[in-house]
């Protein structure tokens, strides 16, 4: 792969690593540094990434990995003096939407780090479950079970009431079913 | 529970202490929805100029030390 391929492949790619920075760190200008730090190791590195595979996959396990290494400190600290992105990043919707987002950031950045990681990976990047496997070294059955209690406590910190198109009915009963008395009935 | 506390006994100390909730399907799929809202907001935002100036920068640095030029100065 030429120097010039592998540099389009990267821009491609920086905007989901800003997403998916800004989702780890809770914060758009840790985010863009955090971005900043894997270009630069991503370039470093150019001959260790195999043409054919994913650039997106190869690329996030750089971004999480020098988050862990370098960042989560400071994006807590970030996150203690400033409130999150989620509070102050603009967004492009309108205002009720804006609104929805605001909260669903709140709760996102309220989730444990294990669990968020893989929710975003899963759910929204596009990454298969076993990528995602992958990137965050641990079995696909882990993975699951992560994004299962991630979105069981997201909908707890939701408290679903805020999800006002499943009808007013819906709200108190809030929907989550409790699996397990079948292995009593046994 | 009562519940919860049979099936740790029954299962002889295996995974079941955390017994495993399912969500409605239309919370899921609501939540699924949010997800990708709240990342797609963040996708389509503009890219900071910064990104590009500084993969411009080290393409030509590599094109330079390939031409033979010893300054290859590392950022």
């Amino acid at each position: 792969m030429s120097a010039s391929d592998f540099k389009d492949g990267l821009i491609k790619e920086i905007p989901n690593l800003r997403a998916f920075a800004a989702s780890l760190s809770g914060s758009m200008q840790l985010a863009d540094d955090l971005v900043q730090d894997t270009l630069l190791k991503a370039w470093g590195n150019s001959e260790k990434f195999e043409p054919g595979t994913s650039l997106r996959a190869w690329l996030f396990t750089i971004l999480r990995n020098t988050y862990y290494s370098l960042y989560r400190k400071r994006g807590r600290e970030v996150q203690d003096s400033e409130g999150t992105y989620a509070e102050r990043m603009a967004t492009h919707g309108n205002q009720e939407s804006h609104l929805d987002l605001a909260d669903f950031r709140k709760a996102l950045a309220k989730l444990p780090e294990e669990q968020r990681e893989v929710l975003i990976m899963v759910g929204a990047t596009g990454l298969s479950y076993e990528e995602t496997a992958e990137i965050c070294g641990v079995a696909i059955g882990t993975i699951k079970s992560r994004v299962n209690r991630a979105r069981t406590k997201l909908a707890e910190l939701l408290s679903i009431g805020g999800l006002d198109d499943l009808g007013p009915d819906r709200k108190s009963a809030a929907a989550i079913q409790r699996v397990g008395s079948e292995i009593v009935g046994l | 529970m009562n519940n919860t506390s049979v099936s740790m006994t029954e299962s002889g100390g295996g995974n079941n202490d955390e017994v495993e909730l399912i969500l409605d399907p239309r919370v899921q799929e609501s939540i699924g929805r949010s997800l990708k809202a709240h990342y797609d907001d963040i996708v389509n935002a503009p890219v900071p100029d910064k990104f590009l100036v500084l993969l411009a920068q080290l393409e030509a640095q590599e094109t330079r030390a390939a031409s033979g030029d010893m300054s290859d100065e590392r950022l």
